[in-house]
């Protein structure tokens, strides 16, 4: 659902961009200098929230990644505790001693209290963020790829096939992302895969758009017309001197892009869709808390609080990131 | 000028329509993925209705889903533009007509609260843009980040468990109480038709419980309006004739608010109908967490009982809408901004 706002970011960026862009070029000679380790750090001491951003997101990705190696694991060597060595309490063992307890400092596992069935939130929360994190790299980054590919070449080729690429992005933008997704969700059959598939059909497009402007942008140039003069194919003018040339923004979009796909991810999860049972995600936790408010507001709010903690993070680091590679910013 | 106006028009709306068949093929396609072979077919489009082999045959064969594939699309085609979007499992009526009874009630509340979200962005947008690099330009800056960040449905508890369960305000959720008799249905749109037979009783019921939903999709939807009236204001702001209204010695407030906001606000048109768009989307969660009986609610339904036909018709029928808010603002722009005609 949030797709929307970023594609609308994307789409009046890449046309106020293209002079932000252009005049980056000329911006970047003196960011070059001092690039490497000095300047992400004199970066990062300036910008205090920058820096929260980054630690936080950088601590998430880490901890998914060790959690979600462990769970694979112990779900191979069928040692499923694997799975919650590193998490304060069992989050998948029903204890109803601990039903709907309050969120206390008694122990680390009933900082954010019980559900129903007396697991710990704040467990359940950490064991869910592996499939968030994968889900959120897996998407953009295959979204990515398909609209480099489509884009860049759409772009270089132009005319027909051009057109084609703008009404085929057109049809797909003309749904909001979340009824395609769970449209696509649902006739796909549903589960973790499934849903994935469906992010990534409604992903690609608004990526295309970006690489054929920015194709469109760089076909005219002095160098591209010297490589095809040179003689070499057409693929290896794309690949090889055009795509080097289109990929700068891409960080700070996909940085953006990440947290929208957590939003929208946990949005269907949130819906019910792409669930596996018995395996607690974030959005279906806050759903499943739901009829428990407004006595046991703990149960719905802290998940999508943890959901809006990871994405406000992506997006503050990715507006950083899109001043320094727009030149906006000098340091 | 004025005569290459309809021009424009009649090219976005060759681009509307190109749009429109381009998004049913889409549809089309993937319905043709999932469900390959004609029997397939069948059990899809009457919602896994037909029991045995053959008499998902028979049903194939009766509907022409066993004829070649570009004759069932130009069928598929031809029937969406005649309305026909097939039968609803769940209620055992056409399409369209539970989409008419759903529809009005979304788009009502989706209207109230985009208008409303569009008004605070536009403001929040000016207000930061005129006192730029301040702390109040920050705090709205944090404000947007923040309720961009947040999952819709977050938005959604807060205001409920504030204004409805701890601050009692307003009721925590459906259309109307539910003591009240609904006003005769004539056009759908609740408030109209309560207008319509003066039933004030009920409006005023509606109107309390429209306020939660409504102030969500707008919480959860003007922050990119913020961002783009901001930079838009900035861009103009630096303009000459800015300078010019300062030098002739007009207060700030009416350089910022009547010279610099009317050129700002254009680029903001196209972004309008886009939010319209999103606060669709937004409203799946909204109609769930306030038990709001709209297309959300629908959708929903259809999806839990495997209604394949239901979330056909309601892909299309938002895509169309969609796609027709785009025209218009494409329209608006054009009218408002004379340059774009020439593209």
């Amino acid at each position: 659902m949030r797709l929307w706002k970023s594609r609308v970011e994307k789409m009046v960026d890449a046309a106020t961009a293209q002079s932000a862009t252009v005049s980056s070029n000329e911006a970047e000679v003196p960011l070059g200098e001092s690039s490497g380790a000095s300047f992400v750090l004199k970066f990062l001491r300036k910008d205090k929230s920058a820096l929260a951003g980054m630690v936080i997101i950088g601590a998430f990705f880490v901890f998914a990644a060790v959690e979600g190696v462990l769970q694979v694991v112990g779900g191979y060597l069928r040692m499923q505790y694997l799975g919650w060595v590193l998490l304060p309490s069992n989050p998948l063992e029903v204890n109803f001693h601990n039903s709907l307890i309050a969120p206390n400092l008694g122990s680390l596992a009933a900082l954010l209290g019980f559900d129903y069935e007396g697991r710990s939130i704040l467990s359940q929360i950490l064991y869910a963020a592996p499939r968030d994190a994968m889900a959120a790299l897996l998407v953009v980054a295959s979204a990515i790829i398909i609209g480099m590919l489509a884009g860049i070449s759409a772009g270089y080729v132009g005319g027909w096939a051009d057109e084609v690429l703008m009404r085929v992005t057109d049809a797909f933008l003309a749904f909001p992302a979340i009824f395609l997704a769970i449209a696509l969700a649902i006739l796909l059959g549903n589960g973790y895969t499934v849903v994935l598939i469906a992010l990534v059909v409604v992903w690609w497009p608004p990526y295309a758009r970006f690489f054929r402007a920015q194709t469109l942008r760089e076909r005219n140039r002095g160098y591209v017309e010297a490589s095809k003069l040179s003689g070499i194919s057409s693929l290896r003018v794309m690949s090889r001197h055009i795509f080097p040339n289109t990929i700068d923004p891409i960080i700070a979009i996909a940085s953006l892009d990440l947290g929208n796909v957590i939003l929208t991810y946990s949005t269907l999860a949130f819906l019910g869709i792409g669930l596996q049972i018995g395996v607690p995600e974030w959005g279906s936790m806050t759903s499943d808390g739901l009829s428990y408010v407004p006595g046991a507001w703990w149960w719905a709010l802290f998940p999508a609080l943890a959901i809006m903690l990871v994405v406000v993070c992506f997006s503050i680091v990715g507006d950083r990131i899109q001043d320094l590679v727009g030149g906006r910013l000098s340091y | 000028m004025v005569s290459r106006f309809p021009l424009f028009v009649a090219r976005r709306a060759v681009n509307a329509v190109v749009t429109i068949i381009l998004m049913i093929a889409l549809i089309f396609v993937i319905v043709h993925i999932v469900a390959p072979t004609p029997e397939d077919l069948a059990h899809f489009y009457t919602g896994r209705g037909c029991i045995s082999q053959s008499f998902c045959l028979q049903l194939a064969h009766r509907y022409g889903l066993d004829q070649p594939i570009y004759i069932q699309f130009w069928n598929y085609v031809i029937g969406v533009f005649q309305g026909n979007l097939g039968t609803d499992t769940i209620y055992q009526l056409p399409e369209l007509q539970v989409l008419a009874r759903f529809l009005p009630i979304t788009l009502e509340m989706v209207v109230v609260g985009s208008v409303l979200g569009v008004v605070i962005g536009i403001f929040t947008g000016a207000i930061a843009a005129s006192n730029r690099n301040t702390k109040t330009d920050y705090g709205i800056k944090g404000l947007y980040l923040m309720t961009w960040a947040a999952p819709p449905f977050l938005a959604a508890i807060v205001f409920q468990l504030i204004l409805a369960y701890y601050l009692n305000l307003l009721p925590t959720g459906n259309i109307a109480n539910l003591t009240l008799t609904a006003p005769p249905v004539v056009t759908g749109l609740p408030m109209v038709d309560s207008i319509l037979a003066q039933n004030w009783v009920y409006l005023y019921s509606y109107l309390q419980h429209l306020v939660l939903p409504a102030l969500t999709i707008a919480v959860i939807s003007f922050g990119s309006i913020t961002r783009i009236t901001r930079a838009s204001m900035i861009d103009a702001l630096d303009k000459d004739y800015v300078k010019l209204a300062y030098m002739k010695g007009l207060p700030k407030r009416s350089v910022v608010y009547g010279t610099a906001f009317r050129n700002a606000i254009i680029p903001i048109i196209t972004l309008i109908a886009i939010t319209f768009a999103f606060a669709v989307g937004g409203a799946l969660v909204v109609e769930y967490i306030f038990n709001y009986h709209g297309i959300g609610y629908f959708t929903l339904q259809a999806v839990y009982a495997f209604d394949y036909p239901a979330v056909l018709a309601i892909t299309i029928i938002i895509g169309l809408s969609v796609i027709i808010a785009n025209f218009i603002a494409d329209i608006l722009y054009g009218v408002m901004d004379p340059r774009v005609r020439l593209t």
